[in-house]
C-alpha cells in the first residue's frame, strides 16, 4: 500500500467527487462536509460504478415518544450515495450498504498533509 | 430497472420509428397508424421475460458468469508489492449537486440573456432581427437535446423565470411546425422513448 497523491484540498469542493484510477483500480474520493471518503468503484451488486451516482440524504422515520411515526425524513446528518444502475445505497461515512450493514464496499484511507490530499492503496 | 444503454436504445428504435413517419408523410404515402404501432409491441417482452429480468437484477452477481469474471478480474488487479509505482489518473471530476460551473461561453450566454431580458423590459422586441433569434433558438434546441441524450437532463428554464405557459405554448408550437411535426406525434414518440 502507497500513498498515491490525489490532488490539491484547496481545489476540491465540498460535495464534490472525483474517479481515479490507480494502477486497474477505480476508486470514487467524495469531499463531504470537509472530510475526504474513497470507495472502490465497483457496486457489490452487479459491479455498476457505485461512486457516480446521486448523492442523497438518509431517509429516516421519526417516532413520538409513545412510538407512533411523524413520518419519513431526510436526515440532516447522514448522506448516502447512489449506484446510478440499480440503485444500491451506500453511507457516505462508512461504505456500508444502509440495509444490510454486513455489506460494505472497499474503503481507502485519504490522507491530507497541508494541502495535499493522498489515497492509501 | 433498465440500464442506460437499454433506455438510449429504446429511444434510437423511437427516434427512427419517427424518421420513417416523416418521411413517409413527405412521400405522401398513408401508414394506417395501427400499422405503424405493430413494431413496438412485437419487441414487447413477455411478462415471464419481465419477471425473469427482474429476478436476476435482485439475485446479484452469480458465480461462474461473465459478470463474475469481470468483477474477479478487477479485484484480483491489486500489484504486488514489488512492482513500480502506480500512477493516478483522474478519470472524471463530478460537481457538487447544484453547483455552478461557469465557463467563458456561459458568461457569454448570461451576458445575451440579460440584455434580451432588459430589451424585452424596454418594449424593444427588435433588440435581436428575426436571423439572430433564429440561430439562437436553433443552436440552443440542439444543446440542449445533445445533453439529454447523454443523460445530463435538467429543468429548460431556471426555477426563477419569468417565462409564462403562454410562451412555452407559443414556443413549443413554433418549433413542432418548424420541423413539420403535429402534437400527437409528440406525443406518440414520448410514449415510445419514456421521454
Ligand atoms: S450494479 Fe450497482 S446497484 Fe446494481
Amino acid at each position: 500500500m502507497a500513498e498515491q497523491f490525489v490532488g490539491k484540498a484547496s481545489e476540491f469542493k465540498d460535495g464534490e467527487r472525483q474517479i481515479i484510477q490507480i494502477g486497474k483500480r477505480e476508486i470514487g474520493v467524495f469531499r463531504h462536509e470537509g472530510e475526504f471518503y474513497a470507495y472502490s468503484n465497483i457496486c457489490l451488486h452487479q459491479g455498476g460504478p457505485a461512486c457516480e451516482g446521486l448523492t442523497i440524504a438518509n431517509v429516516e422515520e421519526r417516532l413520538r415518544d409513545d412510538k407512533t411515526s411523524m413520518g419519513l425524513f431526510f436526515s440532516e446528518k447522514d448522506m448516502n450515495f447512489v449506484c446510478p444502475w440499480h440503485g444500491y445505497e451506500y453511507d457516505m461515512k462508512t461504505g456500508e450498504h444502509i440495509s444490510d450493514r454486513s455489506q460494505k464496499l472497499r474503503k481507502y484511507e485519504v490522507l491530507t498533509k497541508g494541502d495535499d490530499v493522498y489515497v492509501v492503496a | 430497472m433498465s440500464s442506460p444503454d437499454r433506455s438510449s436504445a429504446k429511444r434510437t428504435t423511437a427516434g427512427a420509428k419517427l424518421a420513417k413517419t416523416s418521411s413517409a408523410k413527405t412521400a405522401s404515402v398513408k401508414v394506417a397508424p395501427k400499422a405503424r404501432a405493430a413494431p413496438s409491441v412485437a419487441n414487447e417482452p413477455s411478462p415471464q421475460e419481465k419477471a425473469d429480468f427482474v429476478k436476476a437484477m435482485s439475485k446479484g452477481i452469480q458465480p461462474n458468469t461473465e459478470a463474475a469474471r469481470k468483477v474477479d478480474a478487477k479485484k484480483r488487479a491489486a500489484p504486488a508489492q514489488s512492482e513500480p509505482a502506480e500512477t493516478v489518473k483522474i478519470l472524471r471530476k463530478i460537481p457538487a449537486p447544484g453547483a455552478v460551473v461557469n465557463t467563458a461561453a456561459s458568461e457569454e450566454a448570461l451576458r445575451v440573456a440579460a440584455m434580451i431580458e432588459k430589451a424585452l423590459a424596454d418594449g424593444d422586441l427588435n433588440c435581436l432581427q428575426p436571423h439572430a433569434q433564429q440561430a439562437l433558438i436553433g443552436a440552443l434546441c440542439k444543446l440542449y437535446a445533445a445533453n439529454s441524450e447523454v443523460g445530463n437532463r435538467f429543468p429548460v428554464v431556471g426555477g426563477r423565470t419569468a417565462v409564462t405557459a403562454t410562451d412555452v405554448m407559443v414556443m413549443c408550437g413554433a418549433l413542432l411546425k418548424a420541423v413539420d411535426l403535429q402534437v400527437f406525434e409528440l406525443g406518440m414518440w414520448q410514449s415510445w422513448s419514456s421521454n
